[in-house]
Formats: structure tokens, sequence, C-alpha cells
């Protein structure tokens, strides 16, 4: 009994016990306890053993729990209290509905699968309240995009897809061996090798306009690298901000290289740059009050000179 | 098991408590707990500290206690209501059972593994043999939801009609909010709360990772919880304002318009001949609506009113400075 804390063995227990006792003739094997609730065959004895001692006062055998324990099986006959198992905690039910609420919201989602018909009966037997509590939307991808570059990636051949390069702020046509397909932070990406960077890249799939297949086979790596957004070794460059109040977001939402706080709750962070049009987007929405205190050379005016590229387009 | 197990007396002892309080609709008394379960010390102070102990271990797993405040306190009784403590049968077949197991090992929604391995336990304990085929989609292509202090007090006040009170910060700064959540919604990446503000009488939406510290949940809410179909939607962050909507108007060129458009999806839109498409976006937060306009670059023109275009040209300036200086 020593495996199990007194908590661990109680929270089991209370579970186990109803079970038992709902099953056909209230008979189970200790086989089938051990697999379903993963306690040990000694421990679940030692449980069972304890568990035929209960009842409430006067501890007559009508309001005793009736346990039968045998060689290889257990016989539960309840009172009228541990009947049902204890309800499940608001952390327990949130993570329930939630990871499959998040599985059903996958592009091309069966709505007739086992977890779908698992989680309506849950929902129906929590009430109301737990039915409409959460709604998850993993992102826009389209299914159709997304469906044929799972059927790429199982098939192992290269595609050529038209995408919009947030970075480069273009769009253009690529070879792509797709290696694996993710979802982080609510977005879908692809993961794969790149003929025209001769390198891995990572493509949002919403930032995907076509794919075209072709009949060109590829190796996937063994094993594939590690799924990174960015990674900042491959940064063009470094540059050091000042933020304030107002814009301290920026340490939320990108990865820093250091943060130094500074009097007046203001922040110098340095922030490793994967593209000079996503340091333009940064420095243009983070406006005048934010200082450049340090660049890598030839990102001194990024910020400025995108603002006057812009201003082009409102010279009325 | 021995006699001196510590740890077996405890259960047997919580297990018999548990069973005491759910015996009886009335409530049972501390003094009466003492004499009638056994397990416990005669003596008053031994007990009533080995008595809290287990209050809140039994706590701690989700028994709901309740106190009947008495007319003195040696008269304040507890019980356990059958009803509020009972998981009602979901009727769950094997292999749902199996796939709702499968889906929180494969998705991560920052909850421990063992809280979850004893979730299922509720749910009829765990039966293997599922496979991607009773999920309905590919595993491993979703590996987690970004998980929120807020989520889980805030999905009970929910769940349970509560109200709740955070500080957020928007900005204008950070002010405290007394609100009665209605619903949780993940999209586009993050968590936003629907609720009834109280102060402002009326639906507010909140980004979570806008609430600062700790959400306390209060008591039972007065409203009514409207359906969802009712909610006012509102997930794009020029949304979340507390000013007057201002129509918007801004063009799209046709390298970004598709992608604009997926984030627009309820507005007005008028194509161009040369690809592009004019957007009419309500906005109460005109500094969230610039951010998201400017990291278009060049792609994208606010057209309307001329208040806003007159905004954005002088905040360009105000970045651009003076080119000879």
């Amino acid at each position: 009994m020593a495996d199990l804390t007194a908590a661990e063995r109680l929270d089991r227990t209370l579970a186990i016990v109803p079970w038992v006792a709902n099953q056909p003739n209230g008979t189970a094997t200790f086989d089938e306890i051990v697999d379903r609730f993963n306690i040990g065959a000694d421990d679940l004895r030692d449980c069972l053993v304890i568990t035929s001692m209960v009842g409430v006062h006067p501890y007559t055998p009508d309001v005793l729990i009736n346990a039968i324990i045998d060689a290889d099986t257990v016989t539960i006959e309840l009172p009228d209290y541990f009947r049902r198992p204890l309800r499940l905690t608001s952390e327990q039910t949130f993570a329930l509905l939630t990871s499959a609420k998040a599985l059903l919201s996958v592009p091309g989602a069966d709505e007739h699968s086992a977890l779908a018909r698992g989680l309506a009966k849950v929902l129906h037997a929590l009430g109301e309240a737990s039915e409409t509590a959460v709604e998850i939307e993993i992102d826009t991808a389209s299914d159709a995009i997304t469906e044929q570059l799972r059927f790429a990636v199982d098939s192992k051949c290269s595609v050529m897809i038209t995408y919009y390069s947030y970075g480069r702020d273009n769009t253009g046509s690529r070879i792509v061996d797709p290696w694996s397909i993710h979802s982080e932070g609510g977005l879908w990406y692809l993961q794969g090798w790149c003929h025209q960077s001769n390198a891995e890249r990572i493509f949002r799939i919403d930032r995907i306009r076509e794919v075209t297949h072709t009949d060109q086979a590829f190796v996937v790596p063994d094993p594939i690298p590690e799924f990174r957004l960015f990674d900042s070794a491959d940064a063009q460059g470094r540059v050091t901000l000042r933020l304030n109040a107002a814009t301290k977001w920026v340490l939320e939402y990108y990865p820093t290289e250091s943060v130094t706080p500074e009097a007046n709750g203001a922040f110098s962070v340095e922030l490793a740059i994967g593209s000079v049009a996503w340091l333009e987007r940064l420095l243009l929405r983070l406006g005048p009050d934010v200082a450049m205190l340090d660049a890598s050379e030839g990102l001194e005016s990024v910020g400025a000179l995108a603002a006057r590229r812009l201003l082009a387009i409102y010279s009325d | 098991m021995t006699p001196t197990d510590k740890s077996a007396e405890k259960f047997e002892r919580q297990m018999n408590l548990l069973a005491a309080l759910s015996d009886t609709t009335q409530g049972i008394r501390a003094a009466d707990i003492q004499q009638r379960v056994p397990g416990y010390n005669p003596d008053h102070d031994s007990f009533r500290r080995t008595f809290e102990r287990d209050k809140k271990d039994l706590l701690s797993l989700g028994v709901p206690i309740e106190v009947v405040v008495g007319a003195t306190a040696d008269l304040t009784a507890y019980r356990v209501d059958k009803s509020k403590y009972e998981l009602p049968d979901p009727g769950l077949e094997s292999d749902e059972l199996a796939a709702l197991h499968l889906a929180l090992e494969t998705v991560a929604v920052g909850s421990s593994q063992s809280d979850m391995a004893r979730a299922m336990w509720r749910l009829g304990g765990v039966v293997d043999a599922a496979t991607s085929d009773s999920l309905g989609v590919p595993i491993g292509e979703l590996t987690e939801i970004p998980s929120d202090p807020a989520l889980v007090p805030l999905f009970r006040a929910v769940t349970e009609g509560r109200t709740a009170t955070f500080l957020y910060e928007t900005s204008a700064g950070v002010s405290e909010r007394s609100v009665e959540p209605w619903h949780l919604d993940f999209k586009r990446g993050r968590w936003t709360l629907s609720a009834f503000d109280s102060a402002r009488e009326d639906q507010r939406n909140f980004r979570l990772d806008r609430i600062r510290g700790d959400v306390a949940v209060g008591d039972v809410a007065s409203q009514a919880h409207p359906s969802p179909s009712t909610l006012v939607e509102q997930s794009d962050p020029w949304e979340f304002g507390d000013n007057e909507p201002v129509l918007v108007s801004v063009r799209f060129d046709s390298e970004v318009a598709l992608f604009a458009g997926e984030s627009l999806s309820s507005c007005t839109s008028t194509p161009d001949g040369d690809g592009s498409v004019v957007f009419e976006v309500p906005v109460t937060n005109w500094p969230a609506f610039r951010s998201f306009v400017l990291s278009f670059l060049d792609h994208a023109e606010v057209l309307e009113p001329p208040e806003c275009r007159a905004a954005m040209s002088d905040w360009l300036l105000a970045i651009a400075g003076d080119p000879n200086g």
C-alpha cells in the first residue's frame, strides 16, 4: 500500500467502487480493474478489504459496503451512498472539453467519430451550462488545402505551393518536401524542405493559396528536426528597443534575446530579427515613442524608411 | 497491511467520514462525527485538527462539503449533497471512453497528466486500443492549446453561473472589472471571455492575456445566460474597445486581399477590378485597428473616414521624422 498516497487511494477507490457495483451482478475481475484504473493488484486488494469495512452508524450490515473478495473477482453491493463516481473538478472538466473540442475543430475532423459521440454524451451529462461554456476554433486554414497537404505528407511526394511570405512580403511558388503538419498557438503550419531555399522551412497553412502534387518522391529525415517557429540562429540581425508600459506587449508576443528593466517601468529589450519586413511591421505598430537603442548594420533606419514609403500612399 | 499503517488508517477514516456526510440530509455535527466515525481521537483538539485536515483533503478532490450553520458553533453541521457529488452517468461506450482518454493525452491544455488520469477514473477508467480513427483526425498534428491561469476560474464561473472579478489592462490603463461570465472562446490563437459587465450594464468581451493577477470567483450571478447564438461575437482586437464604433474603409491590394478577408469575413467588402478589395470595418479600438492595417505594410490603405486617414498619416509622419534631420 506504500505506493499510493492516501489521497490517490481515496480518489481511485471512489471511482472503482461504483464502477464495480454497476457491472453485471456487481462483479468484476481483479485483472480488469487493475488495467482500467492503473492500480497494482496488491494495492487494489488492500483498498477493497478496507472498503468492505466502511459504513455509517450504527454499522449494521444494511449500512455497510458489502464487498466480497474472491481469488480473482470482487463483488460489491452498495447502500445509498458511493453509487456514482465523484463529479469532475472544474480543471478536469475544462481539460476534457477543451482537448476534445480542439481535436474536433481540426480541419476535416469526423463529426461521427467515437470522440465526437463521447464528447456529446459527456456534455449532455454535465448539463446545459457546460455545453456552451467553451468554443474552440483553430484558425481558418481551408479544409481542402489541409487535406491536400496531409495527402502529400502521407504519400511522401513533393508539392508545389503558392505561398505568401510574410517575412519577405511577397507571393511566389516553390517546391516543398512536406514532412509534417503542426498546430501551434491556434494556427496550422507545414514543416518541410524548401527546394528554393535549400533549407528547412515552416509555412503557415492559411497563407498557402494553392497546392499542386508532383510525383517526385522524397525521404523524410529521421528524426524530423524539432518544430520551431523561429530560430534566432537564423536571424538577419538584432535590435535593442526601449519599451514603455504601452508597448511592453512585445515581451508577451515575441521571443526576446534579453530584457533589462529600466527606470519608470520601461524595459530595454534585444530582439533577433527574422526579416526586414517583420521589423518594419513591428516598428510601425509600436510608433514614435519607441527608441531604438542599438541595431545591426543596415537596420538602424528601418522604421523611418518604411514610414516614409507608406506616407506616399497618403499624400493626397 | 499492518495496523500501524497510518496511510491505511487515514484512508479508512476518510471513507467513513465521506459515507457519514453523504448519508445525512440535515447535516451531521462535528461532535457526532467524533463519536460515530471510527478512527478519530477522543481528545477534542486532536479530533479537530484531524477532522479539519480530512475535510481539506476531501475538498481538494472536489467533494462538495456544505456547512449548515447552527445557532451556536456546537450546532454547526456538515453534509454532502449527493446531487452535487454524483457524476451523472454519461453512458460512454468503450470506444468513446478510449477516444476521450486519447484526446486528453494528445492535446495539452495546461493540466497535469495525473489530474487527467483521475478524470478518466471517474468516467469509468482508462480503456486503451484507441486509434486515430476514434478521434477522427490525424494524431500528432495538434498537440497543445495555449493555456492561461484565468481559464479554469472563469470556466468555473461560467458553468456555475457565478460572478468574477479581475484586473484588466487596456490602452487606458489597468482597472478592476466585475462581470458575469457567459462564454469562453478560443479563436486565432487567443482566449476571450464574453461576459455581462456589471458597471457598464452591457456585454463586454475580454482578452484573457490582458487579465492581470488572479480571477476571484464570487456569488451566483443575477443575469440569465443568453444562448451563444445571441452573443455579439467579437474576436478581433479592434472590437475590444469601449468607444462607439466607427466604420473605417480600407483597401487591401490583390497580394493580401485574401488573407485580410479571413480576418474581416463578417465585414462588408467590395472587390475592385485590379484584384484589390475594399472592406468596411466597425472599429471601437483605433490603435488596435491601426496595428492591423500597418501589418500589411504597403498593401493596405485607410480610405475613409477622413479623420482616420489623417490619424494614420500623422502616425506615420511621427515615425518618419524629418528626412533631412
